[in-house]
């Protein structure tokens, strides 16, 4: 009966929460998954321990609806910013066993957003980003307006023109052609 | 640039690291230290728990963390914890409501104006239906 009533979604019976009956088959206790946002400050406290931060640094995500719950709001750096040379538990994620997971550590690894700061500071990058696309748009615009090439001339062609290759007649003579000025 | 931890100036939307944190250094106060060895407790405790698993001769399963499981947990169980507030409303209308009718109407209005206009003849095929 006890199986039975945690594999079914039950929400009534219990007082202020919402959340689904967790599965008896994992080795988690009951206390010890996220649940609703913290009125109390026992429930702050307790939510503080659950996830392994101090209370002072324990601050969960603004109560408006959003569903985050009682999950906390760490800052939001990425893994890559982490020391690399600290023996991390798992060294290719920079996390320890048992520590607090951002709620978008997916986007946070090493693969995906960095949040390191940059050699050069926004100023530079951009005036320098800015002013060489600039500068190449500018003069690809020149070229277009003001275009510069080899001067060519149509082909000259010996024989009048190439009169007769041309299917001109034979017996008619044709208009003489000088390609050349003395 | 300077390489000194005095000149660095961090770029805009970043962070400075915290080995070059200034407040890490100098000046520190009780409480900051405190604070810290609480952290640092709660970080040795967690190693101790993990190594103490992980280098268990008798051990045959894997190690679960219970961190993971709280964070799968927490993304999946979203719904429970939403309430319908102005703003959720709002973001709910604009990227849920507002997309599906808009596009319902720009679809059907292009389609519908280029039906009339095979109907009526006018229509330019850019590529041929058959040969």
């Amino acid at each position: 009966m006890r199986l039975s009533r945690a594999l079914t979604t039950n929400t009534e019976g219990r007082e202020g929460a919402s959340r689904v009956a967790p599965l008896l088959s994992s080795g988690v206790s009951k206390g010890s998954l996220p649940g609703p946002y913290p009125q109390t400050p026992e429930e702050r406290a307790a939510a503080a321990k659950k996830y392994n931060l101090r209370l002072e640094d324990y601050q969960p995500y603004p109560d408006d609806g959003k569903g985050y719950g009682d999950y906390p709001m760490l800052p939001n750096r990425s893994q890559q910013e982490r020391d690399p040379w600290y023996s991390w538990d798992h060294p290719d994620l920079r996390r320890n066993w048992g520590e607090s997971m951002h709620w978008d550590f997916d986007m946070y690894t090493r693969n995906r957003v960095d949040t390191s700061p940059s050699p050069v500071d926004w100023s530079t990058m951009s005036k320098t980003l800015l002013g060489y696309l600039g500068f190449m748009l500018l003069m690809f615009g020149l070229g277009e307006v003001f275009p510069m090439y080899q001067p060519v001339m149509p082909k000259q062609y010996p024989y009048n023109d190439l009169y007769l290759e041309r299917g001109g007649d034979p017996e008619k003579q044709p208009k003489p052609v000088k390609h050349y000025e003395i | 640039m300077s390489r000194y931890m005095a000149d660095y100036k961090e770029a805009p939307l970043a962070s400075r690291p915290k080995t070059l944190d200034p407040a890490e250094y100098f000046n520190l106060s009780p409480e900051y230290r405190r604070a810290e060895e609480e952290r640092a407790a709660i970080r040795a405790r967690l190693k101790r728990q993990y190594q103490m698993q992980l280098n268990n001769p008798l051990r045959k399963e894997l190690i679960e963390d219970p961190a993971l499981t709280r964070w799968t947990y927490a993304r999946v169980h979203v719904l429970p914890n939403f309430k319908a507030t102005p703003k959720t409303s709002l973001l709910g209308g604009l990227f849920g409501v507002f997309p599906l009718f808009a596009l319902y109407f720009l679809f059907s209005s292009d389609r519908n104006k280029k039906e009339q206009q095979i109907k009526d003849g006018t229509y330019q095929r850019p590529y041929r239906l058959s040969y």
